[in-house]
């Protein structure tokens, strides 16, 4: 699914704090994992990227479990979007050709491997800025399908 | 049991949460609240709309654990996860609040909160954040 220019541009969002999203995984037995996410940002218009920097239980999830579900906090303004689709880390070490959903391991860690130099968050305030920005990989969600979570329209397709 | 903290409710009571729940094949959903009240140290009730209830009815039927984080900028200023054992009652989903973890980034990420004593929560929220609730 192609992200339109709307939401590429909100899931960039530079300076006023930058994106914020949630991002929801689940263990194969169904207890779900959910933590908000300020690295964000859309690579090749239809997958999500969101910095790894060592959130273990999402790895764990994504590990045994590769479903997804990204939903919008910042900035919101009417974007009740939910994002839904297959989800995994790339981090250094894949074959050079390894693909997954079409998407090139080394291209996305080119781009996004270090996100402390291509994108610092110099305007994260110190209290909850991470005191070093330690990033393991990225993680990819392909966008499989994009619905609304307003409490009157939850799950409508957008 | 876990005791949530005064700076916990309200945060939650202020701006409600991001729910997630999901099916026994670990499919995730999720649906947004604005608001919570807090029933008492452990027990936390979210409204929800019909079409919300619709949407999760199934899952909680089948998998009662959810996963909360706390909306809007609460996402990042009052960075807690809250696990628990939720029930649909009409158009309310109360939770029973089992576990509490700190997902602020860095090494602090995934602490668990709720097997300290509150004091030592109280504590650690003290030298972490200057606030104590949203903003008003």
């Amino acid at each position: 699914m192609i992200l339109n220019q709307e939401i590429r541009k909100a899931l960039q969002t530079v300076g006023g704090g930058g994106s914020v999203v949630y991002l929801t995984t689940a263990s194969k037995e169904g207890i779900p994992n959910i933590v908000g996410e300020r690295f964000v940002s859309v690579f090749r218009n239809e997958y999500i990227f969101i910095a790894e920097m060592f959130a273990q239980k999402t790895r764990v999830n994504i590990h045994e479990n590769p479903h997804g579900v990204i939903t919008m906090v910042h900035p919101l303004r009417g974007r009740t979007w939910t994002f839904t689709g297959p989800i995994t880390i790339l981090q250094e070490g894949y074959p050079d050709d390894y693909v997954w959903e079409g998407l090139k391991a080394s291209d996305a860690l080119d781009e996004w491997g270090n996100w402390a130099l291509k994108e610092p968050p110099s305007e994260v305030p110190p209290d909850i800025r991470p005191p070093v920005l330690v990033q393991r990989g990225i993680i990819a969600l392909k966008v499989d399908s994009i619905t609304s979570f307003d409490p009157d329209s939850v799950g409508k397709s957008l | 049991m876990a005791i949530l903290s005064p700076r916990m409710k309200n945060w939650l009571e202020g701006l409600g949460g991001h729910i997630a729940t999901a099916n026994k094949q670990g499919i995730p959903l999720v649906v947004v609240t604005t608001s919570a009240e807090i029933i008492n140290d452990e027990n936390v009730r979210f409204p929800l709309s019909t079409q919300q209830v619709d949407y999760i009815k199934d899952n909680i039927d089948e998998n009662p654990i959810v996963a909360i984080g706390i909306g809007g900028i609460g996402s990042i200023r009052a960075a807690y996860q809250f696990k628990g054992i939720a029930n649909l009652e009409s158009n309310q989903l109360s939770v029973n609040i089992t576990e509490i973890y700190c997902t602020k980034p860095g090494p602090e990420a995934g602490l668990r909160l709720d097997i300290l004593p509150l004091e030592s929560v109280i504590k650690f929220e003290e030298t972490r954040w200057k606030d104590n609730g949203p903003p008003k």
